[in-house]
């Protein structure tokens, strides 16, 4: 017999995978992304803190959503994107 | 992108609809809720995951 | 379930509805309950139901996709409706689809939230939509099988996988099926829809991700100011998302509680008024690792208390249900909104 299939959809993304770009983690600003989960900072400034014994840390700067139930704005990520060369995301569930 | 072993399952997912494939370093669940001793393990398990996961 | 079905139409084996609902199910696209099977003939017949609409559906979060009519057509006959439904179905996808409904949280959330979804104007009348007794619960087609459509909808369209994509902590009864009438006969103010902006003969559906609804139980009091103390009493409530005083919360009153309120002279608008100010959360009723964790995303308490919301309009109110001394209070996700969508 014949059937609809209920997962059919037609995919929105793009044909390709997207790319990471070449980062040097030794020496590029990082960004530091919080989820704003609970316990999510403390994480990223701990790994930052250790980070410390093998590299400089002035660029690497903490960011947060103000809303751990919501996407981080568009104006932000592009911020963050404009002015980082890496991003270490933390989800703090 | 550090997440704990139990949403790791959501990020890929969340990945592959987005055709991105994450550099992910894993720590234990749970990070909420763990007080500060409890977290250093995963402070540290982030940090070794980091400089292994940079390496390459 | 794979990713991006190929195909939109499958040839499988004859099978008896028994052999169809294993094969939904190891293919993931049961909700645990048994399903109707979607045959090309008896999604056509849905799919007759939204000619002429064709507005475009944006992609489905979590998953990415762009649904096809048929696809949805697909979820509403595995899930129980009538063809008649599918337009109500199908304005629920829309209304969820709202970028500020926040789609994507409010399905990947270890929160329990689900959609309900509220309907209002004549076509309760015509669809036998439950608005009175019991009617958040069982009994009536299309109260079960309109939300149960959606639920499905976010399972195989959106990829909300429990587990998986949908991290829910402890889930709740209301993923199942959340979906009733506004009590527009027994309402003695505007119904909600109007309120929205609607014409009373428009076709609406209303959603919000939420959790079940909380009862309210008032026996005692004979006055509106006495209802209201209770419903506030039963609101501010430091377990619920509304603690964080970023998102809607629905008040469903009763048609007695209602009348008792009318009788007093309140409106909606007074009601609003007066739960926004008696609906704050004591600090000392909250820890203080929570006041900080509010804190830090901008959540201060005002004086010595948090507030449910950002302002009184977040405090949506309407009557529903039949004869009795309670109400429902049904707190948000939090980061969401109430979308409204007027069936074609």
């Amino acid at each position: 017999m014949r059937i609809v299939n209920p997962t059919f959809g037609l995919s929105a993304a793009a044909g390709e995978t997207v790319a990471l770009k070449p980062i040097n983690w030794a020496t590029d600003a990082i960004a530091l992304m919080s989820n704003s989960k609970p316990n999510a900072r403390e994480l990223l400034e701990g790994v930052r803190a250790k980070l410390s014994a093998f590299r400089n840390v002035d660029n690497i700067v903490y960011h947060s959503k103000n809303s751990a139930s919501q996407a981080a704005p568009k104006d932000q990520i592009e911020k963050v994107a404009a002015n980082f060369r890496g991003a270490l995301l933390a989800l703090g569930d | 992108m550090i997440a704990t072993e139990t949403f790791k399952p959501l990020i890929l997912a969340q990945a592959k609809a987005r055709k991105i494939e994450p550099r992910l370093i894993v720590v234990k669940h749970p990070v909420g809720g763990l007080n500060a001793e409890e977290l250093r393990e995963r402070i540290e398990a982030a940090t070794k995951g980091l400089t292994e996961a940079t390496k390459k | 379930m794979t990713d991006i079905a190929e195909q939109e139409v499958i040839d499988i084996a004859d099978m008896d509805v028994e052999a169809f609902n294993e094969f939904a199910t190891e293919q993931g696209w049961s909700d645990g309950m048994p399903l109707f099977v979607p045959t090309e003939a008896k999604v056509a017949k849905f799919v007759d139901t939204v000619r002429g609409d064709n507005r475009p559906y944006s992609p489905v979060p979590p998953r990415q996709i762009v649904p096809t009519i048929q696809a949805m057509a697909a979820n509403a006959v595995m899930a129980g409706c009538k063809p008649e439904y599918f337009p109500v179905v199908t304005a629920a996808l829309r209304s969820v689809l709202e970028p500020d409904f926040n789609l994507h949280g409010t399905l990947a959330t270890t929160h329990s939230c689900a959609p309900m979804v509220m309907i209002s104007g004549p076509i309760r009348k015509e669809l036998n939509v439950n608005c009175g007794s019991n009617c958040f619960g069982q009994g009536w087609q299309a109260n079960a099988t309109i939300g149960r459509a959606l639920g499905l909808m976010l399972l195989n369209i959106a990829g909300a996988k429990p587990g998986e994509m949908d991290r829910s902590t402890q889930g709740n009864p209301a993923k199942f099926t959340f979906c009733f009438g506004e009590n527009e006969e027994e309402n003695p103010w505007t119904p909600y829809h109007v309120q929205r902006g609607f014409k009373p003969t428009d076709n609406v559906v209303t959603v919000m991700s939420g959790e079940g609804p909380h009862n309210l139980n008032d026996h005692g009091s004979t006055t509106g100011d006495g209802l209201l103390t209770t419903f506030a009493g039963g609101m501010a409530t430091p377990g619920a998302n509304t603690v964080y005083g970023k998102g809607p919360s629905f008040i469903i009153i009763g048609p007695e509680h209602a009348a008792t309120l009318k009788r007093d002279g309140f409106t909606i608008e007074t009601i609003r008024e007066e739960l926004w100010q008696r609906s704050r959360i004591h600090i000392s009723r909250v820890s203080k690792g929570n006041l900080d964790t509010y804190a830090s995303t901008g959540h201060k308490p005002d004086g010595d208390y948090l507030r449910i919301g950002r302002t009184p309009q977040d405090l949506h109110i309407t009557v529903a249900g039949g004869p009795g001394k309670h109400s429902a209070f049904i707190p948000s996700f939090g980061g969401t909104m109430v979308a409204c969508t007027r069936i074609q």
